[in-house]
């Protein structure tokens, strides 16, 4: 505390610029060609902003009352068009979003991070890494997320992570499914669907039986992991069941299945159980590398062999983050209705993304917010008694609310026009016009995309910019409130 | 097709330069003298002919060539223009402009600097400059050169009855890769010849565990080729040009059976690398890389459909993969990427009730105009109609053209032999038709991964009246 106290020691003013007086006064005697230099200094500039920003205003203006490449007036078409689509609406949805949800999460993650740089003991370290992803190009930073937010658990830590957490719960069986199969599409010989995903024999066996189980739809490359070998009946033993499960698929004769025939292997380390008639296990083994397997001694009566559900457990696929589907919780409304009001999968990446890369941009301002507050206050505040959260939402959140405005106001208008992060971030079946798409990207898919319309993109953009107009106002409004 | 047969050229008969390349009218002279002596051998054309007419001819100067090129295919195409520098004497100047080459083009002629000559890939835009007067009929400048090509491929870059474009590279799209020893493994001893075979072959595939195909679908343009190919399979070429130009109706009954075609594919769960969800996240090149993957990794399908540029991602995945159906020296296929691993393709099949419709080809192909006529330009047109240039590249490997003189010899392997044999005998030769919609494309690839996204006929049918609102909207009729 002693560099606060110190800092709480009046200080004298410095001397300030001598106040303009009478020199200024003088100022509206000038003549025309004292202008005349100034209009010189100030004529670079002017021409500069008229060529790339009030010239390319008008034209867009103008541009977006023309047909896709300019050559014929159409009055309001465009915006007619524009606004009876149900994409305009998704980009529209989205950017309400992002609007409604970063600007706020972004400010507090900020205020959090600015508090906790204050109590850290490597403040400046801490300051530095959390703000380093700032000067990283957005371009960069989404090809690191959509690493990480990858379908394949092999490339995406996210879905590894969930992937590992997933198989330590709960392992992947030995023979796990492949898209569009299930347990029944497998069984081919000697088998049916039993509950609960298993498979169960057709026909009930007594001890010194034997039975056959085909499958099919099981890829060599498995078998060759588990190091199958030809399928062979085992000779019947007295008093035990025994059988064999093997891949009913030969290369050589595709069409045939119930017969073991000559290249058809063993299915090995398959985990079956055997059902009394009354549906009690009463015995569970595994197959050997030939797919033979034995009950021995299961006692009197007749049996079923059921394979167990586990064999076929499927490992986490992944979560597709980046994909075109969304979180609808609407399936029953209108399309226009579901667009409007689903929150695709795609956006919270997306703004997770975007969290990373500005929360340190609004920890670094809101911390010099920090660092002018008047310290006396704060001081009052614990001699008072105040905890440390009273402290943070009575005192420091109010005192700092001018600040918090200014970094709200900016990422408001900041992500009113996002683009980067989605032309990068997303998977290409979320956009164009998909789950992803925003205003800004759309303006550019529109005008440069497949299908050239300046048109469109340029009413889309005037769109856009009247949407900007309100923040952009406020922000202009509270600047010249300060000066 | 007035061009498609020799013309005699129209020749003024000047004395031959040699001198420096300096000078517009010298260059004038040289490129008569250029023709003069071609003339004067054009008896059968072909490699030979052209450079002995060539070497006797030096016209010096420089061309100025833009292509969408860039990197290795930039390399290769200077190497087989090296010839043509050192016979002419004529400096290239080239430029890779990338996928914007169309684009560039329009900026640049509008903007009153076009290059001398130009390749696009895309024969809309040699019609739409050709209408604005902005590039010069070749007719007169190829000659003979002019049979050496199908009717299918000069008629898309015929306009008034004049030919305005020389083919140069060609791709197809005809094609679906294939991993021969996932085939072996299921017990394919054939290629599918029908639609209704493949689908067979599919569920073979599916029975023996593995899964047919990998779709190179997380955006809408793959889906697009794909449906356009079974469209042009189903409906005939004919129509598809109608639909292209949107004088048949999206919501006609050619329309919806491609759909309900294509969804027997795409709407078996069991017949796509990870089902929907895997279809729509895989993108290009790693879905060619499930079927034909790096070395330490195994196939995860067998199939994949795109086009022939598909085979530079195979070879580059492992050195080891041999075209064909046979590994390195002669021995069986193999999954492993490391032993003897190969790479085929089959032609996209009809089904069995159109099989007329199998040599109608969709592809794409690079296309040279004459923006400029200089004596230099001319003579560079005239090479690139020659089977010279054309059959350097193709021995680099990576380039099929559809000039029936470039020697199938040429051809570094059976596959691209097997490749280039299409492209020269197509009957039909269509485009993309996607790239033929102008502004509403984007929204026809939605509609596609849509369709993807759910391919049932209720689904299918609300498609359809879409994509016939959006067609109508956008192109006005």
């Amino acid at each position: 505390m002693a560099t606060v106290v110190r800092r709480l020691q009046p200080r004298p003013l410095p001397p300030g610029p001598p106040r303009p007086t009478a020199g200024w006064r003088r100022a509206g005697g000038l003549k025309w060609t004292d202008h005349l230099a100034s209009l010189g200094f100030l004529a670079p500039g002017a021409i500069w902003l008229l060529a790339i920003v009030v010239y390319p205003a008008i034209a867009t203006v103008r541009y977006s009352f023309f047909n896709e490449n300019a050559t014929k007036a159409v009055g309001l078409a465009n915006y007619k068009a524009l606004f009876s689509t149900a994409d305009t609406l998704i980009a529209f949805r989205n950017n309400v979003i992002w609007v409604l949800v970063f600007p706020f999460v972004v400010t507090v993650l900020g205020l959090v991070l600015a508090v906790m740089s204050e109590r850290v003991r490597w403040a400046t370290a801490f300051k530095t890494v959390i703000f380093l992803p700032v000067v990283f190009s957005v371009t960069a930073s989404s090809l690191i997320f959509t690493q990480i937010f990858q379908l394949d658990p092999h490339v995406g830590v996210l879905n590894a992570i969930i992937r590992t957490v997933d198989e330590w719960v709960n392992p992947p069986g030995a023979y796990p499914l492949t898209s569009g199969q299930t347990p029944g599409s497998l069984a081919t010989a000697g088998v049916r669907p039993g509950p609960g995903g298993t498979l169960v024999s057709t026909s009930a066996v007594k001890a010194g039986g034997t039975v056959r189980l085909g499958l099919t739809g099981i890829s060599p490359q498995t078998l060759s992991v588990l190091g199958a070998r030809p399928a062979r009946l085992p000779a019947p033993k007295p008093g035990a069941v025994t059988g064999l499960v093997w891949r009913d698929f030969s290369p050589a004769n595709p069409t045939d299945t119930k017969d073991v025939l000559p290249g058809e292997d063993g299915l090995p380390n398959l985990h079956l159980s055997l059902l009394r008639s009354d549906g009690r296990v009463v015995g569970s083994t595994a197959t050997n590398a030939f797919g033979q397997f034995s009950f021995d001694n299961p006692g009197p009566g007749s049996f079923h062999v059921r394979v167990n559900a586990s064999n076929f457990k499927t490992a986490f696929s992944g979560i597709f983050w980046l994909g075109p589907q969304s979180e609808t919780p609407t399936a029953n409304l209108s399309q226009t209705a579901q667009a409007m009001l689903s929150v695709p999968l795609i956006d919270i990446s997306m703004v997770l993304a975007y969290l990373w890369i500005w929360a340190g941009f609004t920890m670094v301002v809101v911390a010099a917010g920090l660092a002018a507050l008047n310290r006396e206050t704060l001081e009052a505040a614990h001699v008072d008694g105040a905890t440390e959260w009273q402290t943070l939402r009575r005192v420091t959140v109010p005192m700092l609310a001018p600040v918090l405005t200014v970094v709200l106001v900016t990422m408001v208008i900041n992500v009113l026009k996002i683009f980067d992060i989605v032309i990068n971030l997303g998977a290409d079946s979320s956009q164009p016009g998909g789950q992803a798409s925003t205003l800004a990207s759309d303006v550019y898919y529109l005008g440069f995309g497949g299908g050239v319309h300046t048109g469109l993109a340029s009413a889309l953009a005037v769109i856009l910019f009247i949407l900007v107009v309100p923040a952009m106002l406020f922000n202009l409004k509270r600047i010249g409130g300060e000066r | 097709m007035a061009t498609a047969t020799a013309r005699p050229l129209r020749l003024e008969v000047k004395p031959k330069w040699r001198g420096g390349p300096t000078s517009r009218i010298g260059a004038a002279l040289a490129v008569s003298a250029l023709l003069a002596s071609m003339a004067s051998t054009a008896s059968p054309a072909g490699a030979a002919t052209l450079s002995t007419s060539a070497r006797t001819a030096h016209i010096g100067g420089s061309v100025s060539v833009w292509a969408e090129w860039t990197s290795t295919e930039q390399q290769d195409f200077e190497a087989a223009l090296k010839p043509f520098e050192s016979l002419t004497g004529v400096k290239v100047n080239y430029s890779g402009k990338g996928s914007n080459m169309d684009t560039a083009i329009d900026t640049a002629v509008a903007g009153g600097s076009p290059p001398d000559v130009a390749l696009v890939p895309d024969p809309g835009t040699v019609i739409s400059l050709a209408k604005k007067g902005a590039i010069q009929p070749v007719g007169p400048v190829i000659g003979s050169e002019a049979s050496n090509y199908g009717a299918a491929w000069k008629s898309l870059v015929t306009y008034n009855g004049k030919l305005y474009g020389v083919w140069f590279k060609g791709a197809n799209k005809n094609t679906i890769w294939y991993n021969p020893a996932e085939f072996a493994a299921a017990g394919i001893t054939a290629p599918p010849k029908t639609w209704e075979q493949l689908l067979k072959d599919a569920a073979t595939l599916k029975a023996a565990g593995i899964t047919p195909f990998s779709l190179c679908t997380d955006i809408g343009w793959p889906v697009a080729d794909f449906w356009q190919n079974v469209y042009l399979k189903t409906a005939g070429a004919a129509n598809y040009n109608k639909l292209a130009a949107h004088q048949i109706s999206w919501e006609s009954p050619t329309v919806t059976t491609a759909f309900n075609t294509l969804a027997q594919i795409v709407g078996n769960q069991g017949y796509l690398l990870g089902g929907t969800k895997g279809a729509l996240s895989e993108k290009y090149p790693e879905c060619v890389d499930k079927v034909f993957p790096k070395a330490g990794a195994t196939p995860q399908a067998a199939m994949v459909f795109e086009g022939d540029f598909v085979v530079s991602e195979i070879t580059g995945n492992s050195p080891n993969y041999t075209a064909g159906t046979k590994g390195k020296g002669g021995a069986a296929c193999t999954t492993s990427v490391s032993a003897t691993p190969c790479y085929d393709f089959f032609p996209f099949p009809a089904p069995a009730a159109d099989q007329k419709n199998n040599s109608a080809i969709q592809g794409a192909g690079d296309v040279a105009m004459l923006l400029k006529p200089t004596p230099a330009a001319k003579a560079l047109i005239k090479y690139l109609g020659s089977p010279q240039g054309a059959a350097i590249w193709a021995k680099a490997g990576g380039f099929t053209s559809p000039n029936k003189k470039v020697p199938l010899s040429a051809y570094p392997d059976p596959v691209t032999r097997a490749d280039a044999q299409e492209l020269q005998s197509a009957t039909s030769f269509v485009f993309s038709l996607d790239d033929l919609q102008g502004s509403w494309e984007p929204s026809l690839w939605q509609d596609m991964l849509n369709f993807v996204k759910n391919p049932s006929p209720a689904n299918i049918r609300s498609i359809q009246a879409t994509m016939q609102k959006q067609a109508t909207a956008a192109l006005g009729h």
